[in-house]
């Protein structure tokens, strides 16, 4: 009973803080149906301000600053108003020029925006974790209920939550600025045109968010006494899902969605076999089981997306300096067919020669990690670039890929059977069909239930299928040897050559990718293609063409999962080694801004992405600069990815519009 | 009250939609503005209203520019733009709905004095004063988009398609109340697919056609001449 008590108030304590960060989500949506995934990092610099303003003096940019060391109740205003302000900018700076732009457009923005905070974060505080000064919230004596007790921090989560929540319902159902911000939920048109002043009025709704994104980031840190550039990351994703599970766009339902995810997350890591080790798949279990079901949410009325006919990835040039040099280099690539098979020839030319240029097994080791990259890109940009669904849980595919053939050549064949892998070399050629094959039956199953959703429902649906994918292979450790990884897997060989050397890998993965591009070029410029690229540009338009558009949708994911699952063979071979740490939502965000940076939706672009992205990593690495805050190499990448979102959305090299026919 | 729209040129995109268009609506008038699907109607507006920018011309009222204003600067302006298709904000009360009409005023006496007034006009919103909006029959919806409207206190309401999707005896009563409101001192600018309504209602009418205006005169000779009549009215 006492047991119980506890974890009624552990539960109350976490879903009070989840039900803040989760309204912040849900009062962007309602207005501009946007998922702001940055509000996961704004939670984490609520936290990181608000220690600083406490301390005597704090290391920033490595360097010792004297800090004014204010009372928490000065510093957590203090620092909410900040995060408010930086809210403030994001919105302006980064969203609105994408106000009328193809969904995508802005979703990729706000997910760039997030690794671009996250790093600078990193930079200003280091990765170190940052720990809490000791305040009077945290010397205060807890206090004992029955068997139970609860900290003074506690009590201050739960009420002050409670207390903002009920004034931000006030505010909301009664004041001018509240109901304009209702109406705008409600029409955005419909509410300019009765002389509501949008731009304030989202403005308006990012501050809100943002402040309460802090709040919950300074609480969260209260609880567990830290501070660190990754803390706002999983309870971002978990208050997305609980204001999903509230029903998005809905303030009440994301304060029930968010107290719902705390409960659930509590009792079962405490009560399900294995609970705690599988803790943070609960909310995106609940999530799946939800959008499968219940897809509008507990409390809410609507279906996500009414304006989902704005198109999707219709990009238009914009008539830019830069431009007009892109456009140039982009005719070299997209031109005619003669001058198109001559780039490919030149370009294949270039990837052979590679290795002669750069004679050191140091740069052909980095040149598998072009190819393995670019073959990622390759088969995300097929669901993401070509069909228009925004995919967050690619990774799991190439994890899918990788732990297949590890497992049954290390695990089963030499450590099961006792057989010699040198024996059965041919294995890894067939591995390739058949790990693609199983990654491309797991994109149908991810497929299967995200048909009826569209833009960020789908996008949060398979972020959650690949956070539960990782979180099986670092915890399933019977089967996947958990966080230790698997060791040992052979490398290829054709007939008992090895093919083991940095260079012969290097002309395996080209072998692969030509055969990958060749077959996506061929699928592209096939029925599959159009009706990819139908629904990509009008779902509503492509289904009333006759494009069965749910069959397309799971060709899109099953075609770009048996890639990745080629891929993760493939990976899993040439670096001998996997571990769960390969598969991350991080990883696959990384394969989506490649992806944006080559060029969505054409065959050279993904290509282009990775080999600018690696090499650059590998140059970078020898910068002084770079060597001291390596995470501003992300942090550059995030603000790239903005900046291209905005000016040149169809990205560095990439033709505005691949053909669809065969020429 | 006078508004001036000089050589407007719209475009979506690469696809220019109003390629110079002219006309004035005079103080406390009835202007009409008629044409087929796609000859630009709502661009026209939408344009006034400030939801799309200009790439030509210039839109003036009482000779002062007001292209490149944000909507809500217009509607203070005393122009305020009822869209096509109503567009009530579905999930709030009847009263929540005109409320929000009167967003850009002070809240006084004058605010009461107009809710009793438009109460007065669609007797049936009173009655449904807390009903949700979204739960309205069509007519219903389009008299409260109206009503929403003259809450904010126009000097110039500009009605976009009010009789689409309602039946013969609807439009009739919306027409009707249109007719009433202009009355009472409330210059309109109608656009409409029913030229014949149209026509008949209004002191003088445009005919666009694919982006210009092929014709213009009183409402009563367009309504004779017999290119409109073979063309809109759908005679012989």
């Amino acid at each position: 009973m006492d047991i119980l008590l506890q974890f009624f108030i552990n539960a109350l304590m976490l879903g009070a803080i989840y039900a803040l960060a989760a309204v912040a989500y849900t009062l962007v949506y309602g207005i501009l149906e946007m998922i702001n995934f940055a509000f996961g990092e704004l939670f984490m610099f609520g936290a990181f301000l608000v220690v600083s303003f406490m301390l005597p003096q704090v290391s920033l940019f490595g360097v010792m600053v004297p800090m004014p060391g204010l009372p928490f109740l000065l510093a957590a205003p203090l620092a909410i108003f900040i995060v408010a302000g930086m809210g403030y900018l994001i919105e302006r700076c980064a969203y609105r020029p994408l106000r009328f732009a193809p969904r995508l457009a802005p979703l990729i923005t706000a997910i760039a925006v997030s690794v671009a905070l996250q790093n600078l974060a990193q930079s200003v505080w280091g990765a170190q974790e940052l720990a809490y000064p000791s305040f009077f919230l945290l010397e205060a004596k807890p206090i004992q209920i029955g068997g139970a007790y609860i900290s003074m921090v506690e009590i201050a989560v739960i009420v002050t939550a409670a207390v903002v929540m009920t004034a931000l319902h006030f505010y909301v159902k009664k004041t001018r600025m509240g109901r304009a911000m209702r109406a705008a939920a409600q029409d955005v048109e419909a509410a300019a045109l009765m002389g509501i002043p949008v731009n304030r009025v989202i403005a308006m709704a990012f501050i809100i968010g943002s402040g309460l994104a802090a709040l919950a980031g300074i609480f969260y840190g209260a609880v567990y006494l830290f501070a660190h550039p990754h803390m706002g990351f999983m309870p971002g994703l978990k208050a997305m899902v609980a204001a999903v599970l509230g029903g998005i766009g809905n303030i009440r339902g994301a304060m029930l969605g968010g107290i719902v995810l705390g409960f659930a997350e509590t009792f079962g890591a405490a009560y399900l076999p294995n609970g705690s080790a599988y803790r943070d798949a609960i909310a995106f279990g609940i999530l799946i089981l939800l959008l499968l079901f219940r897809p509008q949410g507990l409390l809410g009325t609507r279906l996500p997306n009414r304006l989902a006919d704005r198109g999707a990835m219709a990009f238009k040039g914009s008539a830019s300096a830069i431009d007009a040099g892109l456009a140039r280099l982009s005719a070299f690539f997209a031109g005619r067919d003669l001058v198109r098979y001559a780039s490919w020839g030149i370009l294949a030319v270039v990837a052979v020669s590679v290795f002669f240029i750069f004679p050191s097994p140091y740069w052909a080791r980095v040149f598998v990690f072009v190819l393995i990259y670019a073959l990622l890109a390759s088969g995300l940009n097929i669901v993401v670039g070509f069909a228009g669904l925004l995919d967050l849980g690619f990774v799991a595919f190439w994890a899918v890929g990788s732990y297949f053939t590890s497992i049954l050549f290390v695990e089963v064949l030499a450590k099961g059977y006792g057989v010699d892998v040198s024996s059965v070399w041919w294995l890894f050629y067939v591995n390739l069909l058949l790990g693609g094959g199983l990654a491309a039956l797991f994109g149908m199953m991810l497929g299967y239930p995200t048909l009826r959703l569209r833009g960020d429902y789908l996008a949060i649906m398979t972020l959650g299928f690949g956070e539960i994918i990782r979180l099986v292979a670092t915890n399933w450790v019977d089967l996947t040897r958990g966080p230790m990884g698997i060791r040992g897997i052979p490398v290829p060989s054709l007939f008992g050559y090895k093919l083991g050397s940095p260079v012969q890998l290097y002309l395996l993965g080209l072998v692969l990718l030509a055969l990958a591009v060749f077959l996506i070029a061929l699928m592209v410029r096939s029925y599959l293609g159009r009706a990819w690229v139908a629904i990509r540009e009008d779902e509503a338009a492509a289904e009333a063409m006759g494009i069965n558009t749910a069959r397309y949708k799971l060709y899109a994911y099953s075609a770009g999962g048996f890639f990745g699952g080629v891929t993760g063979v493939f990976f899993a071979h040439s670096q001998q080694y996997i571990s769960p740490l390969s598969f991350t939502l991080f990883e696959n965000i990384l394969i989506l801004m490649l992806i944006v940076l080559g060029g969505m939706g054409t065959l050279a672009g993904p290509i282009i992405g990775a080999a600018i992205w690696v090499v650059f990593l590998e140059v970078a690495r020898d910068m002084p600069f770079i060597q001291q805050h390596p995470e501003l190499r992300f942090m550059a990448l995030g603000v790239l990815l903005v900046v291209l979102m905005i000016f040149r959305p169809q990205g560095l090299l990439g033709q505005k519009r691949q053909p669809l026919m065969m020429s | 009250m006078t508004l001036k729209v000089e050589n407007i040129k719209v475009a979506y995109g690469m696809i220019e939609a109003l390629h110079g268009v002219s006309f004035a609506v005079a103080d406390k008038s009835v202007v009409g503005l008629i044409g087929s699907n796609g000859a630009g109607k709502t661009t026209a507006l939408k344009a006034i209203s400030g939801l799309l920018p200009l790439s030509g011309g210039r839109i003036t009222l009482d000779g002062r520019d007001i292209n490149g204003l944000a909507p809500e600067a217009i509607v203070k302006l005393g122009i305020v733009h009822v869209p096509e298709g109503r567009r009530i904000f579905p999930r709030m009360t009847v009263r929540e709905n005109l409320d929000l009409g009167a967003f850009t005023r002070h809240r006084d006496a004058t605010v009461e004095r107009d809710l009793g007034w438009v109460y007065e006009l669609f007797p049936v919103l009173k009655e449904r004063e807390e009903q949700l909006a979204g739960t309205l029959s069509g007519g219903q919806q389009q008299m409260l988009a109206m009503g929403r409207a003259l809450m904010s206190k126009p000097r110039l309401l500009m009605l976009d398609e009010p009789s689409m999707g309602l039946s013969p005896i609807m439009q009739d009563k919306i027409f009707d109340l249109a007719r009433e409101i202009n009355a009472s001192g409330t210059t309109l600018l109608l656009v409409e697919q029913n030229a014949r309504a149209a026509l008949e209602l209004a002191t003088h009418a445009y005919v666009l056609d694919t982006g210009a205006i092929a014709l213009d005169g009183k409402g009563s000779e367009l309504a004779h001449d017999e290119r409109v009549r073979k063309a809109y009215l759908g005679e012989e």
